[in-house]
């Protein structure tokens, strides 16, 4: 055994660099297999474990919380309480288990409101859990300072706001996003002062989040608009128009007619959009008189805006781009001429009442 | 003799579900879970609860679709009570259309549903 | 015998182990480019919240187009599984492709559809309806629109979905696929997040299916399937997924993404005039064709990648069927890179022109020629008695272990990222594929491929080939 080994070494020496160079590299590769292999099974095991401590205590913390809510208002019972807030702060120190009651917690709460949902809350400052929170705001890991904004604003910890509004800045847009998304969930309107100020851009993922949390509060006092409707920033403007269309701000529809005419296509659009939905009628004289030196797109939201604010004085206008080679003006028109209705789910059916134009059914010509 | 009444609940997140389950059961009432629309329907078929709680975004079968199962193929008039997450207005539109009785929008207070299910349920 | 001249065979050996090198380093870079990006995804995504994505009134509205031929079997339970997902401002379109057998009828009958008048913008050119448009008269499915056509292949009855669509996206999918509930929010996510550039699609991972219990439209239980080919092709998937697309995505040289499932802005792929017919790789032909729409406009962009496990579909589990959709692979790659050859090599084009083409043209279409050239370089040597075994072997064990080693790091990759495969066992199952995957599955890749070129410049006739339908919801 031992002379074939020595009888291969020789030969490995005596031959070519590049069978050496192989060989080398073959024994290699098996080593690092085999380490990968045991790291493999190892790993495995561990994720093995893992799942099963989640499966264990999601159930176990889940059970807890209920009691907890629920005990009744006697001396017993307040003990047993007091025993549960002592079992979670305790669970609380491994991570892993921390991570699972804070989800537990975050579960029910997102649920549910009123007495409930302000005692987990409560829970959350007994067992200390705010206090991993907010020592992670001081972390150098981007991402454990975005996770423990997340989480305060989940909870909705007010009185975090100084410590957290020191990092507006913060160099990663992810931890800006948290931030304020957490101004928001907390000050509502108020927490929009940001915009004021805001360089950076407003994704539209940031912005359906900022609308999504807004949309969940009721009687909302809706702030004044007029500087965002004249900001820089054109996600800001764009995120305006979005309030400005759901809330229904009729205040600011001259500074949305004002935007006709902003640099940017996107946003002209958007204000004409808005302009529909809101019904303001002085801007169809607008935008009719500069019909034709707007771009496509703006034509077609404007024939968009006509078929709901038409009025008789309009349809000769209109009528004259009823062969447009856009489709969708082409469809506009019809409808506003009442040729057509076309039902939200876009099904339609002819009008019969029309006499000097019969309609192809592909739309191609009205003739 | 036990004539309480029995509620079919569905809904996938299983703490919500116990803690309804513990609020109601207090009042009395028996509660059947299920955590999406197939098993529902069939805790339905099986049990004809009295009143039937559901969510409207569930795996598979929706609660839409239980409603309309419920409504129209085994033609019950159970009163129906569905959940939403906020801002889903087309959905609860849905929902009353093919014959829901009435809804809560989550996030919602739980002494509040008991009060209109007692309500529902005299 | 032969007594070959040395220079000849010296130049042939460097030939072919230069290539062998260069392929070794491309996966190596790109597997640590992924890798980073990996990590660098999961911590951006692991406390993102989808679910306040929902809202209908001011989420983009998405349409999910499926076109579907001959699917009597599975078609009701696909559908409804496509209708329970959990994003609010979506509608199915599925395209009923000429089917010969009772589709149509059985969608009539599950979701209570009536024929509708249908406002279809025809802005790319396709074969006519058939029987027409149909919605369901239940509120409970107003999501769905059924439209019978006559038959025109996958990228025909794709391009009628998007003249059909009224939304903003598509989302163009294999209508046996599972998409998870909130597939459509984790792939929309890339479009809206983009504030200095456009976001023209984006791809996702395919996970298979095979052996998975699939029941009411739900992913209930992930198994590891027996089929020995079926095992393969997991863990190329695997391989190419997780070390390969996340770089290409990084690097923005995405040449394709699948077409079991992609996201599309609408607007520019009817701009670049919709899917390609006379193709059968049109899943990759459209994504290079708006990619080089854009670099002609130059205007900033980007194709997306989203790593997560989105789509699960079936994957063949017979040599025939396997060597048959491998080869239309091969085709559609030989036609799209050949439709395309003017990016090639060409700065103009910037990263698609000087990193992507090439690649793909070196390393994906080349490659199995090359590779079976060299087999017969190497009969040739030892028919003419050239052949220096000690080379020979010490080669075909380092190109093998490389291999090994490669999937047993994709294995570990998949573990420290979605550890899909929990059950005990599937550990040893996994590796022991990493093992016998290049011997049971490789050659076959390989004839396929051969045979795909074969076909593509000798037999024009071949089309799509079919795939016998199993069903998914299966013990």
């Amino acid at each position: 055994m031992l002379e074939l080994l020595q009888n291969s070494v020789e030969a490995l020496n005596n031959s070519h660099p590049i069978i050496q160079f192989c060989a080398y590299l073959s024994l290699l590769f098996i080593v690092i297999i085999i380490t990968l292999l045991v790291y493999l099974k190892n790993l495995r095991d561990r994720l093995r474990i893992k799942g099963r401590i989640e499966a264990t205590y999601k159930k176990k913390y889940e059970s807890e919380l209920i009691e907890y809510l629920y005990a009744d208002d006697d001396k017993d019972s307040r003990l047993q309480q007091q025993k549960i807030v002592d079992y979670f702060k305790k669970n609380a120190e491994n991570r892993l288990k921390r991570k699972l009651i804070i989800a537990t917690f975050l579960k029910l709460k997102n649920e549910i409101s009123g007495e409930t949902s302000d005692a987990i809350q409560n829970l959350y400052y007994q067992t200390g859990l705010i206090n991993s929170a907010t020592s992670k705001l001081k972390s150098k890991k981007w991402d454990a300072v975005a996770r423990a904004i997340r989480e305060l604003t989940l909870f909705e910890i007010k009185e975090a706001h100084d410590e957290i509004i020191l990092l507006i800045n913060h160099p990663k847009k992810e931890v800006r996003n948290e931030i304020q998304k957490y101004l928001v969930k907390l000050f509502r309107f108020d927490g929009l002062k940001f915009l004021d100020i805001l360089e950076n851009p407003l994704s539209e993922w940031d912005q359906i989040q900022l609308l999504e949390i807004l949309n969940k509060f009721n009687n909302l006092e809706v702030p004044d608009m007029n500087n965002w409707m004249r900001s820089n920033n054109t996600s800001v403007l764009s995120f305006t128009l979005k309030l400005a269309r759901i809330y229904n701000q009729f205040g600011v529809s001259d500074e949305i007619i004002a935007l006709f005419n902003h640099p940017n296509v996107d946003i002209r659009i958007e204000a004409i959009n808005v302009v529909t939905h809101l019904g303001i009628h002085e801007a169809v004289a607008i935008l009719k008189e500069d019909y034709f030196t707007r771009s496509l797109e703006e034509q077609i939201a404007f024939f968009k805006m006509m078929e709901e604010m038409a009025m008789p004085d309009d349809i000769p206008f209109i009528r004259e781009h009823i062969e447009h080679d856009n489709f969708f003006i082409r469809i506009s028109v019809m409808k506003t001429l009442n040729l057509i209705t076309v039902d939200d789910d876009n099904t339609f059916k002819v009008n019969t009442t029309a006499t000097d134009f019969t309609i192809d059914k592909d739309f191609t010509i009205a003739s | 003799m036990n004539l309480s009444k029995k509620i079919v609940l569905a809904d996938d997140n299983s703490i919500l579900a116990k803690l309804l389950q513990f609020k109601l059961e207090k009042e009395g009432y028996q509660l059947l879970i299920a955590t999406n629309g197939k098993e529902a329907v069939n805790l339905i078929e099986d049990n004809r609860p009295d009143m039937i709680l559901t969510d409207i975004m569930m795996p598979f079968i929706s609660g839409l679709e239980v409603i309309s199962h419920v409504r129209n193929k085994l033609e019950m008039k159970t009163p129906i009570v569905v959940f939403s997450a906020a801002g889903q207005e087309e959905m609860v539109l849905s929902a009353f259309n093919l014959g829901a009785t009435d809804f809560m929008s989550k996030p919602f207070s739980p002494n509040e549903l008991i009060i209109r299910i007692k309500r529902l349920l005299q | 015998m032969l007594d070959l001249p040395e220079q000849l065979i010296n130049f042939f050996d460097y030939i072919f182990f230069g290539f062998a090198m260069a392929a070794i380093s491309s996966y190596i870079i790109l597997a640590i480019i992924s890798a980073f990006e990996t990590v660098n995804y999961m911590k951006k995504n692991s406390f993102v919240n989808y679910t306040e994505i929902l809202s209908s009134s001011i989420s983009p509205s998405i349409s999910i187009i499926a076109p579907a031929y001959n699917e009597s079997l599975n078609i009701v339970e696909n559908v409804r599984s496509l209708l329970s997902n959990h994003y609010v401002n979506y509608d199915v379109i599925i395209i009923n492709d000429g089917s010969k057998d009772d589709t149509l009828e059985k969608l009539i009958t599950a979701y209570d559809l009536i024929k509708v008048d249908y406002l279809i913008n025809n802005q790319v050119a396709t074969k006519p309806l058939r029987k027409g448009v149909f919605k369901s008269t239940n509120p409970a499915f107003e999501k769905l629109i059924v439209v019978d056509k006559e038959n025109g292949g996958k990228a025909d009855a794709l391009n009628l979905g998007l003249n059909i669509s009224t939304n903003k996206y598509v989302a163009c999918i294999d209508v046996d696929c599972l998409l998870l509930e909130d597939s459509l929010q984790k792939m929309i996510k890339p479009f809206l997040e983009a504030t200095d550039h456009k976001v023209i699609a984006a791809g996702g991972v395919i996970r298979i299916a095979n052996s998975c219990i699939i029941k009411d439209g739900k992913l209930l239980d992930i198994n590891f399937p027996k089929n020995s080919i079926v095992r393969g092709q997991i863990l190329e998937y695997l391989r190419a997924f997780l070390l390969g697309r996340m770089a290409w995505s990084k690097l923005n040289g995405l040449l394709v993404i699948s077409g079991a499932f992609g996201l599309f802005d609408k607007k520019i792929a009817l701009e670049v005039g919709g899917y390609d017919t006379k193709t059968v790789g049109e899943d990759m032909e459209i994504i290079v064709r708006m990619r080089r729409h854009m670099e002609e406009k130059k205007v900033k962009y980007r194709v997306a990648y989203i790593p997560d496990p989105l789509c699960w579909t079936e994957a063949p589990d017979s040599y025939k069927i396997f060597i048959s959709q491998r080869n239309r692979w091969t085709r559609g790659t030989i036609e799209t890179l050949k439709k395309h050859r003017k990016i090639g090599f060409n700065p103009k084009y910037n990263s698609l022109g000087i990193l992507s083409y090439p690649y793909w043209f070196l390393f994906e279409r080349l490659a199995p020629i090359l590779e079976v050239l060299g087999l017969f370089y190497f009969t040739l040597l030892i028919v003419t008695n050239n052949v220096v075994w000690d080379y020979a072997i010490l080669f075909l064990i380092v190109a093998y272990l490389f291999t090994v080693l490669f999937s047993i790091i994709t294995i570990i990759a998949e573990e420290l990222t979605y550890h899909q495969y929990t059950k005990r066992g599937m550990g040893m199952q996994l590796i022991k594929t990493a093992f016998t995957e290049p011997i049971l599955n490789h050659p076959f890749i390989l004839y396929a491929a051969i045979k795909g070129n074969f076909d593509y410049y000798f037999n024009k006739s071949i089309k799509w080939g079919e795939m016998t339908r199993k069903g998914m919801s299966n013990n």
